[in-house]
């Protein structure tokens, strides 16, 4: 089954002080994840920064996997980060334009990992300014086929956040699909879903997140 | 602790994260965090220290994964308070 999994954190809106307390950092990561900080040149990047990043992958493959399993439950500790790698260049822009998007991740500064969920290993890609972090979570290395998209929207109530992140992705689709009639709608269990206008067929899998001033979007097209 | 004490000092631990002031007046057991109160994932862990300090406990991750809905979290905090008076006995 194809699924697709995204987070986004803004770097705004999180609390700098508490992440970096162990009680707040250690009911996210293990300590084996704790380590990868030290060991995997991570260092430079602020530790918050760290914590965030590991959320959002966590996060994202729960998504991912929420798909295939609906009952699945959220529980960041027994999502295991087993490899993160820095981008090769490690240049850190900000997000100067309003929106950004895109279909896979060719010639882009990202972070790429590994997660493991019981017997289910998943591929991440990430993007990090100092704005906010991105992560998109797939089942294979190849995310040829994963469109993506973030955007700054004007107000973060929640009702705004979610028609804002709906439309963003809706233009998106029209001119991908080819289809005027495409609304986002759920499933039975809550997961976001493109339909054709009047059809129940799933067009494809869609994942979406929004925090504070930040929405994204992430589709998985692969055949 | 009875569960509406547990259920008053709740609300003050959730408010700081929801902008849905309207609906955390009139919660109950079945009232979702994320779907009704539109808390962002982000600050679930926030909600789990305040309610570890605000009631003295500790939240180990298997009761932190229950706590979905303002009846389970009222559960995991209700048994958390005993397993504390338990061991002050």
């Amino acid at each position: 089954m194809r699924s697709t999994g995204n987070d986004i954190v803004s770097l705004n809106a999180i609390n700098k002080t508490r992440t970096k307390q162990s009680g707040f950092y250690s009911k996210i990561l293990s300590p084996t994840e704790k380590n990868l900080y030290h060991e995997s040149g991570f260092a430079k990047m602020p530790f918050e920064t760290f914590v965030w990043l590991l959320w959002s992958l966590k996060e994202s493959a729960f998504k991912y996997l929420q798909r295939i399993n609906p009952e699945l439950i959220f529980s960041p500790i027994k999502f295991a980060v087993n490899h993160l790698q820095l981008p090769a260049g490690n240049k850190i822009k900000n997000f100067e334009i309003k929106q950004t998007e895109g279909v896979g991740f060719k010639n882009m500064d990202i972070f790429k990992g590994k997660i493991i969920f019981g017997s289910d290993i998943l591929y991440s890609i990430s993007i990090i300014n100092p704005e906010y972090i991105v992560s998109i979570v797939n089942g294979t290395e190849n995310f040829e086929n994963i469109g993506w998209g973030i955007k700054l929207i004007k107000n973060s109530d929640p009702n705004y956040q979610s028609i804002a992140v709906r439309e963003f992705l809706i233009d998106k689709l029209k001119t991908v699909l080819q289809f005027d009639n495409l609304v986002i709608g759920k499933n039975q269990q809550g997961i976001p879903i493109v339909l054709k206008e009047g059809s129940e067929e799933e067009t494809l899998p869609v994942s979406l997140s929004h925090h504070h001033f930040l929405v994204a979007y992430s589709y998985n097209f692969a055949v | 602790m009875t569960r509406k004490e547990i259920l008053d000092e709740l609300k003050k631990v959730i408010a700081p994260y929801t902008t849905n002031k309207e609906m955390l007046d009139s919660i109950n057991d079945q009232t979702d965090l994320i779907k009704d109160l539109k808390i962002n994932s982000a600050n679930l862990v926030d909600i789990i220290i305040d309610a570890e300090a605000k009631y003295q406990i500790e939240i180990d991750y298997d009761s932190a994964d229950k706590m979905i809905n303002v009846g389970t979290c009222i559960d995991v905090i209700s048994e958390k308070i005993s397993q504390k008076n338990e061991e002050y006995r």
